[in-house]
């Protein structure tokens, strides 16, 4: 018999899930697991600054990787710091698996020191949260809790560590299976598969709207497959973008709130929608009553709860996009006859060339949609793009084309800000040939910049352009364009020097006033062996645009 | 609306019963009725009753299938079941006349006096809801001082 310790059992049940990187710090209730890893060879730890950092970046490591990102903090407020990163990884459905120590068990309940509740506190905001009573639970609960983040529609887990669990001994094996946990329904049922056939077949007009589900189900082939097929145009949500090289024909880009002009009114012309592993949430279909007036909807989405939750749809197919779209492109083409859809087709072209948005301005101040295509120029198609969240997100992905899945990066259902820097520190760590770029708003960034000690001493080199308009930006949009330029609380004033800043972390800063210094400061930038911070300053008063007022409708944007 | 009654199958563990009742609660429903058992396999049983239209009920069967402890919900037809609600009523004290007429209505209506102890009485009532609620009506609120009622259980007449 080998007794091992809960903080050993821990890290063994770690291993046996491929775990390499841990983004964490350690505290008082989870010592003894930081003693374990003191010896740890195979499992690297990367000491973040702030625990809502250490999730954020548990996130993106996800996001890039396609596996589980794993974090770790104390109790209390080490583990209530982790919510927000939690949340965001919930409503975006990335596998996110974090671990706190929490005061031992015979304290709980007491209001010992730093006990925080977090089995209730982390309920509502995780796809499924432990806590472990016994150190025998310990390897079937961290097995459980990785089936549960990345099976299905993926989604964070926490569990909940007592200090006397960390430090107690068991005579236990890591088991090879889950004993419990769901099987989502992979594949379709044949009834609405047949259905689904039936109308792409027969569509004059179709279109399909793609969201971040293909990306977790690795659809993308199969979706450019049924695309080229069909000679169906494609509209992505906010994060499907990549799930079809933007630069395609049949690619109209993201539509929504802040989407390019002729992805919305291809919505809102086509007869026939089909939409995968997305969840028509309202920053995408604005006024769900004109959302796609005229199309019978497809909706296939892995998790029955989003099918059909906010609009109307006329075929629901339950299942993994990948077998769905594969069954789809099976029965079409088992079928003589197919849609003609070139009439269509050059509607929808003449809709992209004549919204095409304009990227060209010379200006000083810099316009942001000049930056953009300025960090397109220098970047490749593996680089990897994350942002902050608000303007600096829409410009990047209003005009940033990206061409694979995993190389897009943002916080969409939450619109968390501070989530772009630490993101991109786990993107770079799970992709560490990749470029990775971090699209920054100023006041974005400064909600997680103490992250510069980290991917300093980490030497984790990511490169942060800030789309500096000494504003909270979108804020400040939303006051100019409904709130008669009220600018109400928005002005960040003239702190800091970004480029100080970034020095002072001992990272290289520079600051590129000019359109023409953007691109050969961000080569030096990715070339300097440092993180970067590369400041840019903008017009304060340029708005994202189109835009579709809240609840509006998409055929009726602002320009 | 309609009263939906859904009978869920889940780990007996605790926190099941509040990671099902956030999920009513952040979308505006009142449980009229909850009630847990244990199944003889060890998992618990717990049974819902809600108010709602088509749409939210329907979203609720999913949401509540999808948490992880949940093995199954069944969505009960309350016209082929069988449904029963058990309350114990206990009253203030009272005189010899008060004292027969309730032990009469108690017994007319099915139920039975478990204690009489210094002119008070505790009973037992057991019905479906609107029988047990009707007698608890016309014995009146003067008379009861205290009532615990079990909330709805229900079971399927179809064989599983």
């Amino acid at each position: 018999m080998v007794e091992l310790t809960g903080a050993k059992i821990l890290f063994e049940a770690l291993k046996a899930e491929g775990v390499k990187h841990i983004f964490g710090i350690p505290g008082g209730a989870i010592i003894p697991v930081y003693d374990v890893l003191y010896d740890e060879k195979e499992i690297h730890h990367i000491l973040v600054r702030h625990e809502q950092a250490a999730a954020h970046a548990a996130d993106g490591y996800a996001r890039a990787l396609g596996k589980a990102g794993v974090c770790m903090t104390t109790s209390g407020p080490g583990a209530t710091n982790l919510t927000t990163g939690m949340l965001n990884a919930y409503m975006d459905s990335s596998p996110v698996v974090a671990i706190s120590g929490q005061v031992p068990t015979l304290a709980l309940g007491t209001d010992a020191f730093q006990e925080a509740d977090m089995l209730s506190i982390m309920l509502p905001i995780t796809k499924h949260n432990f806590i472990v009573h016994r150190v025998e639970e310990l390897p079937s609960t961290v097995r459980r809790a990785f089936h549960v983040a990345t099976t299905g529609r993926p989604g964070p887990v926490h569990i909940d560590l007592p200090k006397d669990v960390q430090a107690g001994k068991a005579d236990v094996k890591i088991p090879a299976k889950v004993k419990y946990g769901k099987s989502p329904r992979l594949e379709p049922e044949l009834e609405p598969l047949r259905k689904a056939v039936n109308l792409l077949a027969n569509a004059k007009q179709p279109l399909i709207f793609a969201g971040g589900g293909i990306v977790w189900s690795g659809a993308s082939a199969e979706l450019v497959q049924l695309a080229e097929l069909l000679m169906a145009p494609v509209v992505t949500s906010l994060l499907g973008k990549g799930v079809i090289p933007e630069d395609h024909p049949l690619a109209l880009g993201m539509l929504g709130m802040h989407g390019r002009m002729a992805a919305n009114m291809a919505v809102t012309e086509c007869d026939v929608l089909l939409g995968v592993g997305a969840r028509f949430d309202d920053r995408a279909t604005g006024d769900v009553r004109y959302f796609a007036p005229n199309a019978k909807i497809i909706h296939i989405d892995i998790d029955p709860v989003e099918v059909g939750k906010t609009v109307h749809v006329d075929v629901p197919v339950t299942g993994d996009a990948k077998p769905v779209l594969a069954a789809i492109i099976k029965g079409l083409r088992e079928r003589a006859k197919r849609g003609k859809t070139s009439e269509w087709l050059e509607r929808v072209k003449r809709m992209k060339h004549e919204f095409a948005p304009r990227m060209d301005y010379d200006e000083v101040p810099i316009k942001p949609q000049r930056a953009i295509k300025e960090i397109q120029s220098v970047l490749d198609d593996e680089a990897i793009i994350v942002t902050e969240v608000g303007q600096c997100q829409m410009w990047a992905a209003h005009y940033y084309a990206v061409k694979k899945p995993r190389h897009f990066i943002s916080s969409g259902g939450l619109g968390t800000m501070g989530f772009g820097f630490p993101a991109a520190m786990g993107a770079k760590v799970a992709c560490p040939k990749c470029d990775v770029v971090n699209i920054a708003g100023d006041g974005s960034f400064l909600m997680n910049s103490q992250e510069l000690a980290t991917v300093v001493e980490s030497k984790i080199n990511v490169v942060s352009c800030i789309f500096d308009n000494r504003y909270l930006g979108m804020v400040k949009q939303w006051q100019d364009l409904f709130f008669q330029k009220r600018r109400s609380a928005t002005y960040l004033g003239t702190t800091p020097d970004f480029v100080k800043l970034a020095e002072a972390y001992g990272a290289w800063g520079d600051c590129a006033a000019k359109p023409s210094e953007i691109a050969p400061k961000l080569r030096e930038a990715l070339r300097c062996g440092k993180p970067a911070v590369l400041d840019i300053p903008i017009d304060p008063d340029e708005h994202v645009l189109p835009m579709v007022p809240a609840g509006g409708r998409l055929d009726q944007m602002l320009t | 609306m309609k009263t939906r009654i859904f009978s869920v199958l889940c780990e007996n563990v605790p926190g099941v019963l509040m990671r099902i009742s956030r999920d009513f609660t952040r979308r505006q429903i009142n449980l009229d009725s909850v009630t847990v058992g244990i199944e003889p396999s060890g998992m618990a049983r717990i049974i819902l009753m809600f108010k709602a239209d088509d749409h939210m009920a329907e979203l609720m069967r999913r949401v509540i299938t999808r948490l992880e402890p949940i093995m199954e919900v069944e969505v009960i037809d309350p016209e082929r079941s069988i449904v029963r609600e058990v309350a114990l009523l206990k009253t203030r004290k009272l005189d010899e006349r008060e004292m027969l007429q309730i032990l009469q209505r108690v017994e007319q209506s099915g139920g039975r006096v478990l204690e009489s102890k210094g002119n008070v009485l505790v009973a037992e009532l057991s019905g479906k809801h609107e029988e047990v609620e009707s007698t608890i009506k016309s014995i009146g609120p003067d008379v009861l001082k205290e009532v615990a009622r079990s909330g709805q259980v229900f079971i399927s007449r179809e064989a599983s």
